[in-house]
């Protein structure tokens, strides 16, 4: 019986080391991965609305910022300050997840509109599929950017 | 053989073109006014009212689009190497696959400048035929992360080999 637990002990030393572990730096940069993906979708598509990017990729992008925004709240989960974000987000976890969670159907949604009914009806609903500001202003520490 | 337009972008549909036709701020304003608070809100920043795409505007676009495919590349290897979430593999693959797919749109237009070499344009057909092997395996990631997730997505990885590309067509950060 010692034997295998110490066959078992060993086997964990060599094989953990092996194994993903996901420390606080990873937190912090997994959301900032996905926090910059939505801006700059974010900006590409305010540059297609004014008329200074190609109108043809209108729907690529509304569909990259849905697909992203959908899993912005979860990349938030794990309570670790750091980066841009400020303690507030998780010391008022009930409305930035609110937010979040918004921003996620809104977006979702004006993706399905441009899918279905395209995207000059799809443009109509950006304002309110994207309320990047109203949470920035609360949650995220600009002087950290 | 590829002929560059004249104008970088065909920026507007035939009928939104013709609301924007006179060119001016009140005649664009009042024809799509939420269309154009969108943009300015978005962007963060005040973009040209006339409508068109300067050589700025088409960089910061390729340069958006560019960096996007960074971060979502970012993501998934975070992801295969356990240090992000497993259960959003297709997402950032779908991501980067349909980000790769208007990749080609962002550089057609030949305006240097930005991280983009010269080599670009003067050695297109080897670059368009670059892109076109990132978006094939882009998509193919795609598909395989929906299928199989994380371990089917992590030995195709170095199939987007972002680096090769760069080498030759990306100026060198210092």
């Amino acid at each position: 019986m010692k034997r295998v637990s110490k066959a078992v002990a060993l086997s964990l030393m060599v094989l953990l080391p092996m194994v993903g572990h996901t420390d606080d730096k990873d937190v912090v940069d997994y959301r900032q991965h996905i926090m910059k993906s939505l801006e700059h979708q974010t900006a590409v598509l305010g540059q297609i609305l004014s008329g200074a990017g190609p109108a043809e990729n209108t729907l690529a992008h509304m569909e990259t910022l849905a697909l992203t925004a959908s899993v912005a709240l979860k990349s938030f989960e794990a309570k670790v300050p750091g980066g841009a974000a400020k303690p507030e987000v998780w010391k008022d976890w009930a409305d930035f997840s609110k937010r979040m969670k918004e921003f996620a159907d809104k977006s979702a949604e004006m993706a399905k509109v441009g899918r279905e009914q395209g995207v000059d009806q799809a443009a109509m609903l950006v304002i309110e599929a994207l309320p990047c500001k109203g949470c920035h202003d609360v949650y995220r520490d600009e002087k950290k950017l | 053989m590829l002929v560059y337009r004249s104008q970088p972008y065909s920026l507007l549909e035939p009928r939104t073109a013709a609301l924007y036709s006179e060119g001016n701020v009140l005649n664009r304003s009042t024809a799509l006014p939420r269309l154009a608070w969108a943009g300015i809100a978005l962007a963060g920043t005040l973009l040209p009212i006339s409508g068109h795409a300067d050589d700025q505007d088409v960089r910061d676009y390729r340069s958006h689009v560019m960096k996007t495919l960074g971060e979502q590349f970012a993501a998934l290897n975070q992801i295969s190497k356990g240090k992000a979430p497993a259960a959003d593999v297709a997402t950032h693959a779908e991501v980067l696959s349909i980000t790769a797919g208007v990749a080609k749109v962002a550089f057609t237009p030949k305006v240097l400048g930005g991280e983009a070499k010269p080599e670009v344009w003067d050695k297109w057909d080897d670059f368009s035929k670059r892109l076109d092997e990132m978006v094939a395996a882009a998509n193919d990631l795609a598909k395989s992360a929906k299928s199989g997730g994380v371990a089917a997505v992590t030995p195709k990885l170095s199939s987007l080999s972002c680096k090769g590309c760069h080498d030759v067509y990306r100026v060198q950060k210092k």
